[in-house]
């Protein structure tokens, strides 16, 4: 991705934040520092508590800092002032279970006041693109939990967002779906070229899907180290798996993590 | 078996039930004198009246027989006369009953709602009134109706602000609980789509406390029923609890079965009627979806 590395969009410096947890300090993350550049996509890794997704918080606006700096597009992140070049996938289920299915993954462009019509237009694209036809006026009950983050991954790219932040989004999901949403996201990715930072715990997910993985070590989370995955593009996520590359970027990386999740565990 | 011949089986036996019950009621007593550990006293129609003498009480108070016992029907003067006569008779009690448990429902679910939402989403507000809100439910409604009606007279009046206190309180203790318990995620997913306050009002937490009101709307009319009914007892001019009170007074069985059984239809209708909009509002809801 050194064509793309001309600018940084997403700027992390010397992050940290403390929690106040029953009178007592818990640091969660101490001094991490990262960039994410253009149509970059960058995995963050690391043991459960090591503050993967308090730094995604951070970097959408959700949560204060206590010290450092975030900066999306050389502009500071303010907490409570998302912003809206910046769209959100939680990892939990957050479809909205009283809107049908076209009204949940229409909902940005409802709330920005899109006219009725090209709202009806873009969302049937979308539904169409996430595979989900015939389901527009289904209620998010009816489907299941890979159909629903589908909804939830496309009330989010129909904004189109140039910058993605996404934690654990398809932690939930079992294997084979999971499969599936990595190759609706990598052919999505390819052709729109967002800026993704993605919280997971899945190391084969992180070398599937990413240009650079950041390894977060045990809580207080600090960078451990940040991998360049040199795995070439477009990728199968099945396929991929089978490689020999895959397998040795995934040994190398698994026991640099290996010591980190031990850590979590002693803690 | 299969589900049709279930049913078939549940429909037959429930008729022959009816029918059972219906038969000893009317014909039961009689035995009393032979065999009264068969039949206790309470049983004597002067108590519990008899289903034939209820229906022919029916078809008097609802103006649809005369004196005389002539169908009323066909008569100019007849139905009509006789509805003019009596100021309480069954059809303007019912229908006046019915008027006060609708406005004591709308009046009680719609402040029910609004303080609800309100108190559930400001915290501070809800820390302050929490002791009063707590005395206040801790009397029983039921208490203050013959202050309402000290206040606001025998009319219609006291009867609506009966029923709506009572729903108010189902109502807004569930809009409350409905309006904290609003998905934080849900909200963060509006706010990071940058939403206004109002925004996520009316399209997270307003949507998503519904929920939690239209569960609590089927109780919400049996009680704004109920509180018209107490009203009407304690102090009335007109109703169906009018007419149950006064018949008490006079000992006439039959026109208090005659309201009672009024009472039940109008109950089972509004439960129905209620049931259907809940079905079409909750239909997002697991319990509510079709065929379940």
């Amino acid at each position: 991705m050194s064509a793309a590395a001309a600018r940084a969009r997403i700027c992390v410096r010397n992050l940290g934040k403390t929690y106040g947890l029953r009178g007592r300090e818990v640091h969660a993350v101490d001094s991490v520092s990262f960039e994410i550049f253009e149509g970059e996509f960058v995995a963050l890794i690391g043991p459960s508590g090591c503050g993967k997704s308090t730094i995604l918080n951070i970097v959408a606006g959700l949560l204060p800092i206590n010290a450092g700096e975030v900066a999306i597009d050389s502009e500071r992140v303010v907490a409570g002032h998302p912003n809206r070049q910046v769209g959100y996938v939680f990892q939990r289920d957050t479809v909205f279970p009283w809107r049908t299915v076209a009204r949940n993954v229409g909902y940005g462009l409802e709330l920005a006041g899109v006219p009725r019509a090209e709202c009806e237009q873009r969302v049937a694209r979308m539904i169409e693109g996430a595979g989900l036809e015939g389901f527009g006026d289904a209620f998010p009950l009816a489907l299941s939990g890979g159909m629903r983050q589908r909804v939830a991954l496309m009330r989010t790219l129909i904004t189109q967002p140039e910058i993605l932040l996404m934690d654990e989004p398809f932690g939930a999901l079992d294997t084979h779906t999971k499969l599936e949403m990595h190759k609706i996201l990598l052919e999505i990715w390819e052709r729109e070229q967002q800026t993704v930072l993605f919280v997971t715990h899945d190391l084969g997910e992180a070398l599937t899907l990413s240009d650079r993985i950041v390894v977060l070590s045990a809580r207080p989370g600090r960078v451990k180290e940040i991998c360049e995955v040199k795995l070439p593009r477009p990728r199968d996520a099945v396929s991929l798996r089978e490689s020999p590359d895959f397998a040795a970027a995934f040994s190398r990386i698994w026991h640099s993590l290996g010591e980190e999740f031990r850590k979590g565990h002693a803690e | 078996m299969s589900p049709g011949r279930v049913r078939l089986g549940m429909t037959v036996g429930r008729a022959l039930l009816v029918a059972v019950v219906l038969a000893v009621w009317q014909w039961g007593f009689l035995l009393n004198a032979r065999y009264d550990w068969l039949i206790p006293d309470l049983l004597d129609p002067y108590f519990v009246s008899r289903p034939s003498e209820i229906w022919a009480r029916f078809l008097r108070m609802a103006c649809l027989v005369d004196r005389s016992g002539a169908w009323t029907i066909g008569q100019t003067a007849g139905f009509w006369g006789c509805l003019g006569r009596t100021e309480n008779n069954l059809w303007i009690g019912t229908l006046v009953t019915l008027k006060n448990t609708f406005w004591g429902f709308l009046v009680g679910v719609s402040s029910g709602v609004v303080t609800g939402l309100v108190l559930g989403r400001w915290d501070l507000a809800a820390r302050f009134c929490e002791p009063f809100i707590v005395a206040a439910n801790s009397i029983p409604r039921i208490a203050l109706i013959p202050f309402i009606i000290l206040m606001f007279g025998l009319g219609d009046l006291s009867k609506i602000v009966t029923a709506s206190v009572i729903v108010y309180f189902v109502v807004f203790f569930n809009t409350f609980e409905g309006a904290r318990g609003v998905d934080r995620d849900h909200i963060a997913v509006s706010r990071l789509f940058g939403a206004s306050q109002w925004q996520i009002t009316t399209t997270v937490i307003i949507p998503s406390t519904m929920g939690w009101v239209f569960a609590s709307l089927t109780p919400a009319v049996s009680f704004s029923l109920i509180g018209v009914i107490v009203g009407e007892f304690i102090g009335a001019e007109r109703g169906v609890g009018k007419i149950i009170v006064e018949a008490e007074a006079r000992a006439q069985s039959a026109d208090m079965m005659v309201a009672l059984f009024v009472l039940m239809v109008v109950g089972v209708a509004l439960a129905m009627a209620i049931r259907r909009v809940q079905g079409y509002l909750l239909r997002w809801q697991a319990h509510f979806q079709k065929g379940q």
